[in-house]
């Protein structure tokens, strides 16, 4: 390994747990491959029933997580809270790796990949369509987070003008990146109000928009709490309890905002009844307002918000509260009547698992050859 | 402190500007507004209905088909799917069944239409959805969408198209009606324009009112269809659910209209001004 690493010239040798990253990336690769070679039906088992499978699920799932990287630009820049400047680039770069794989399994999805560009033709564009507004938000979006991450490669190159010219234009850039996750957040629960017959009522609603960019918000605070306190540790660096106190602050105000919002629409709607029927249906959306909302709520509501690993702890509760949220709304809750089962086939599963390893594998090179904290010293100063 | 400087402000500004010129990019020549009382439809009562199947072998022949040999030498699909775009089901239950014929229902104001990316399906001004191959990107939204789960995916090909009834749209641009109206030997099954056929729905209803539901599925539902619907059983029980009459696109469209100006213009004053509060608080 050691001897690999001096070929390449690398500073410091390559850690052994790369080496399975990339295994499983190369063997992800080799499926994508085949999957656009051989066409859905052969590498699938999505049916007519379940047109969607767990390729839209993740995406639906990573988007919100992804959002970390707009929650703390808004922090950093337009709250003007200096010291998260420290954070915000572990963040930016976390989210730029997310939405790169949201695009490719995007593109693996759909069945006509030779002509996606139809989305980006002036003269096809459907203005009603949200999928179309989700589609042009997340293209502009992951060139406004390349231009985020830019700084953390050029620097290590030495080269300081167009890092200046970024540095210089920051607010432009986080600017028009804040707008665009604001409208594709939001954006990608209003693409379900169509499916009010198609959806479960219990998560259907004609405020999935606002529940959508609160829980987007919510969950990107949660992905850095989480985040930054891996990070920290790995690079033993002290942590800095007064900021992850206030990111939980700010995570338990956003989610008491959402429960407000949730209980609202259920007792509106007259979905109550519904959600005590304690069917299976009824059981999964406890289980959401318990382990996404209640929970981390109590935990940052406590004491313990200032303990270091309670805003970690809630955050971990709140990932999986919004997971458990997108497999029902973009799978298990989704469907017509007598439907085939789906399961994804273990193809859908290693392309997954593979372009997830991908992520880390790149976050890993990241992380451990260049340098995505600057000097938290340096920051404060 | 200065609260903002002018600087910033422009460029928050342009970052708004840029998303909103890039956001609302250039709308679609629409379908003209046509009266859909004088658009192209289908009449299928039910209670007339003998489940002879001619309807799905008439569109298998029109649209070149392939048969869906289930059990032994029938060609009998269960469902629709990527090679049968309309066939009869039966409901039975204790003495009372009824047959209920499937396919694309060609909506008036229709949902697939409306969350189309790229206006792949279109709805016609003579009254057929229509579906472009050429502009599908295969992204299943109108599975989706759909209400009456009609759009069905051929999973098999390397490069899939979405397949439904199409409403014979190339007969009529030749002046003739649907192959399935044509075959129905009952008449249970009648095309012509859909006001006309409203009407003709309504006189049936009054001359034998025992024989009917009061009520024309399709006249007002979902916003309106161009396939109407004639039983003697309840709507729901042949899968036609009450969908209220507002157009399943009314509420989305109607967000977008509120939401995405909203975002565009609320979105960088809101961050100029928190950045301008932050900077005379002295936020940190």
């Amino acid at each position: 390994m050691n001897i690999l690493a001096k070929k390449l010239k690398l500073e410091k040798p390559i850690p052994w747990t790369f080496y399975p990253l990339l295994l499983l990336t190369l063997l992800g690769v080799v499926l994508c491959i085949y999957r656009l070679a051989v066409g859905l039906g052969k590498t699938t088992n999505m049916n007519d029933a379940y047109p969607w499978g767990i390729w839209i699920s993740v995406d639906l799932f990573l988007i919100p997580v992804a959002g970390a990287a707009f929650t703390m630009s808004l922090i950093a820049y337009f709250f003007g809270r200096k010291r998260y400047e420290a954070i915000i680039r572990p963040a930016v770069v976390a989210g730029f790796l997310g939405y790169g794989v949201v695009g490719v399994l995007l593109f693996l999805d759909i069945g006509r990949w030779h002509q996606f560009y139809n989305i980006f033709n002036p003269q096809y564009i459907n203005v009603h369509s949200f999928l179309e507004e989700v589609s042009l938000c997340i293209t502009l979006y992951t060139f406004i987070l390349m231009l985020e991450v830019a700084p953390v490669f050029l620097e290590k190159f030495n080269l300081k003008v167009p890092v200046q010219f970024i540095e210089n234009s920051i607010f432009f850039i986080a600017g028009v990146g804040v707008v665009l996750s604001l409208l594709h957040q939001s954006s990608l629960g209003s693409m379900f109000l169509l499916m009010r017959y198609k959806l479960n009522p219990l998560w259907w609603s004609p405020a999935l928009p606002l529940m959508f960019l609160l829980q987007s918000v919510v969950t990107g605070l949660a992905t850095t709490a989480v985040a930054i306190n891996l990070i920290w540790r790995m690079r033993g660096l002290p942590i800095d309890r007064d900021l992850f106190r206030r990111i939980g602050q700010a995570m338990s105000l956003v989610l008491a905002l959402y429960a407000a919002l949730k209980l609202g629409d259920t007792m509106g709607s007259g979905d109550m009844e519904l959600l005590m029927r304690f069917d299976s249906f009824s059981i999964i959306a406890w289980l959401e307002i318990f382990v996404g909302t209640l929970i981390p709520m109590a935990i940052l509501f406590s004491r313990l918000v200032g303990h270091s690993m309670g805003p970690f702890w809630a955050g971990i509760f709140v990932l999986i509260g919004t997971l458990i949220n997108r497999l029902v709304v973009s799978w298990i809750g989704l469907t017509e009547p007598s439907p085939t089962p789906y399961f994804p086939s273990w193809i859908e599963i290693m392309i997954t698992v593979g372009l997830g390893a991908g992520a880390f594998l790149i976050y890993g090179v990241i992380v451990y050859y260049f340098n995505p904290l600057p000097d938290p010293k340096a920051a404060h100063s | 402190m200065p609260s903002l400087s002018r600087r910033d402000f422009l460029k928050i500004a342009a970052a708004g500007a840029c998303t909103a010129a890039v956001s609302s990019a250039a709308a679609p020549v629409l379908a003209k507004e046509v009266d859909p009382l004088e658009q192209f439809g289908m009449l299928y009562d039910a209670t007339m209905c003998v489940g002879c199947n001619g309807c799905t072998n008439a569109c298998r022949q029109w649209n070149n088909t392939s048969p869906e040999v289930v059990s032994g030498l029938y060609d009998a699909p269960k469902t629709l799917s990527v090679h049968t775009w309309t066939m009869i089901q039966l409901y039975q239950e204790g003495d009372t069944y009824s047959f209920v014929k499937r396919a694309c229902m060609h909506c008036v104001d229709p949902a697939c239409v409306s969350g189309c990316p790229v206006h792949a399906l279109q709805k016609s001004d003579e009254g057929p959805v229509t579906y472009d191959p050429d502009r599908c990107i295969g992204c299943r939204y109108c599975m989706y969408t759909c209400p009456f789960h009609v759009p069905r995916f051929e999973w098999d090909a390397v490069l899939p198209v979405v397949a439904k009834c199409t409403l014979c749209v190339d007969r009529v641009k030749q002046g003739l009606g649907s192959a399935c109206a044509e075959r129905c030997p009952t008449g249970a099954l009648i095309w012509g324009k859909r006001g006309e056929l409203i009407a003709e729905a309504e006189g049936r209803i009054k001359a034998n009112p025992e024989r009917y539901v009061d009520h024309i599925y399709g006249k007002d539902d979902a916003g309106g269809t161009s396939i109407l619907y004639l039983s003697s059983v309840p709507f729901e029980k042949l899968g036609l659910d009450n969908m209220g009459t507002e157009p399943i696109p009314a509420l989305s469209e109607r967000t977008g209209n509120v939401f995405i100006p909203s975002i565009l213009i609320g979105g960088p004053l809101l961050l100029m001004a928190t950045r301008a509060i932050a900077k005379r608080e002295g936020w940190a």
